[in-house]
């Protein structure tokens, strides 16, 4: 299925809920509490689930089907279920060492936006593709990495962190289910078990933080213990 | 250029006049009914208007002649606004391409720049931390209303409301698009702003977190009342733009017949109790913030704005 000629329904469906997964990116880079971080990953995932299966239907991706429901299993579920019982292991309810304000943290995700934007446009009026949906999934997909980014380093929670690296891996998935839809199913399947991974090895870590330091945020991690 | 579209216009402006007090009389009801109380009443402002007018005027010993002039020039830009923007028809009447949406910003802003230097004025304590804090919040507002009027330009491909509330009626797909529901979004966080009702503080005056009323603490009698009317006015104008050019753009007299612009002014007042509800609904729900987190609400609208451009990428 070529991108450039979508019917208007599809495209416009498909700019939803992209740009929607966008504003929840936002939701979690403003918010101050860790659950209303993990809720907005969750809905986030649920949306990038749902992207994926309207490709899969628009598109005729039989395939990318399993790829929804795995989306919607591992990243929607079975991932914010794991933090979940980290966050109350952990005993921290909110991010304390930020050393962004939400609000101005929010300013300077819209700067990432805005940057994302200038260059997915270059890139689209290079590629003859300017105004069509594939600007679009560009854009949101490098302002979601950079918004991931921006988490990982403005927030010093290890909760937090882990977060922000998840929020960079959905923003390369929801671009790579609008611009690459025919991506073969196992890599889908190895990036999923990957974040598993990551996940499993956070909880490892803080554990560790836990019995060792006394706290979970990465900033008392700084000292080099021979 | 009729008489007919003379007389509209007329009408226009006089509408906003004599409707202002009504919309700040059925938000202050709205507002007490939520919180359980009788409240005084939808026509209360009206009285509170009447009783200023016949009152004394007491004048500080240190006021200049900025003291005079501030109610007078404030009370002047938002008799003018409504000339511009599409307020009970939805084509331009005589005078209205005088300014697009830039220009009626900036009269708007010059009304309240005439009461800011009012606050400052007469030296007290009060008017200083009004004016201050005033122009704390305009300044993280500004750009966003200028980023939200980009990307209506972007939208419409022009800056006359009138274009819009064509666009908006004609296009159901456009109202629909995430680019116009940002703005909107965006621009209701600014009306809060720019109508004091954050969660910062609260509007009464009787508190010290207060800002708008605390700009005019000096004033009294007849220029009080002034001040307070052309700020109901500038709260109508700030709903009419909201509803009329971006959120609700039916209901206006397309032929400028006397029965559709009657009709136009009560869809306008069925419109604006619709919007009331919301923005008492939001203030209300809403706990009251510490006032240094004044940026969060309008860091959030500037966000929307420049998603809004940036959905617009799609076309």
């Amino acid at each position: 299925m070529p991108i450039t000629n979508l019917t208007p329904l599809a495209s416009s469906l498909f700019s939803l809920l992209a740009i929607a997964s966008l504003v929840l990116a936002f939701v979690m880079l403003g918010s101050r509490w860790l659950r209303d971080y993990l809720r907005a990953f969750m809905a986030e995932s649920w949306l990038i689930g749902a992207l994926s299966a309207a490709v899969a239907y628009y598109g005729n991706y039989p395939e990318l089907y399993l790829v929804a429901v795995l989306t919607v299993v591992f990243r929607g579920l079975l991932l914010p279920y794991l933090l979940l019982r980290i966050i109350r292991r952990m005993q921290v309810d909110r991010e304390i060492h930020e050393s962004l304000q939400p609000s101005s943290s929010l300013v300077a995700g819209a700067l990432a936006v805005i940057f994302a934007f200038v260059v997915a446009h270059q890139l689209g009026n290079r590629l003859n593709l300017a105004g069509s949906v594939a600007v679009l999934a560009l854009t949101i997909m490098l302002s979601m990495k950079l918004i991931g980014f921006l988490m990982l380093a403005v927030r010093h929670e290890a909760i937090s962190q882990i977060l922000g690296l998840l929020v960079l891996e959905n923003g390369i998935f929801l671009g790579s289910q609008i611009l690459v839809p025919g991506m073969p199913l196992l890599i889908e399947i190895v990036i999923l078990f990957d974040l598993l991974v990551v996940v499993a090895s956070l909880g490892v870590l803080v554990r560790y933080l836990l019995a060792h330091v006394g706290s979970t945020s990465t900033r008392d991690l700084k000292r080099l213990v021979g | 250029m009729s008489a007919r579209d003379v007389l509209l216009q007329i009408a226009q402006v006089s509408a906003v006049l004599a409707l202002a007090p009504l919309l700040q009389g059925i938000i202050v009801q709205f507002e007490e009914r939520i919180q359980r109380a009788q409240g005084p009443g939808i026509f209360q402002p009206y009285r509170d208007l009447w009783k200023l007018f016949h009152k004394q005027l007491v004048v500080p010993e240190t006021a200049s002649w900025l003291y005079w002039t501030a109610p007078v020039v404030a009370f002047t830009a938002m008799l003018t606004v409504p000339i511009l923007i599409p307020v009970l028809t939805d084509y331009p009447l005589p005078l209205s391409d005088m300014a697009d949406i830039l220009g009626g910003g900036l009269i708007l802003a010059l009304g309240s720049f005439a009461v800011l230097l009012a606050g400052l004025d007469s030296g007290s304590a009060y008017g200083g931390i009004g004016s201050s804090r005033a122009v704390m919040l305009g300044i993280l507002a500004e750009p966003t209303l200028i980023l939200v009027f980009v990307g209506i330009t972007l939208l419409a491909k022009a800056m006359l409301p009138f274009v819009v509330n064509h666009l908006l009626v004609g296009d159901i797909a456009v109202y629909w698009s995430p680019a116009h529901l940002f703005l909107v979004f965006a621009f209701f966080i600014l009306l809060l702003v720019e109508t004091d009702r954050l969660p910062i503080h609260s509007s009464t005056h009787i508190e010290v977190y207060m800002i708008e009323e605390a700009r005019i603490l000096e004033y009294s009698g007849p220029l009080l009342g002034l001040l307070r009317w052309a700020s109901m006015m500038k709260q109508f104008i700030l709903y009419t733009i909201f509803c009329n050019v971006l959120t609700l753009p039916w209901g206006l007299s397309r032929a400028g017949a006397a029965a559709g612009v009657l009709a136009a002014a009560g869809a306008l007042l069925l419109k604006f109790v619709l919007v009331a509800v919301v923005v008492v609904c939001v203030e209300t729900s809403q706990s009251r913030l510490r006032f240094y987190r004044y940026q969060e609400p309008l860091a959030a609208s500037f966000l929307l704005a420049v998603l809004a451009i940036v959905a617009n990428q799609l076309h």
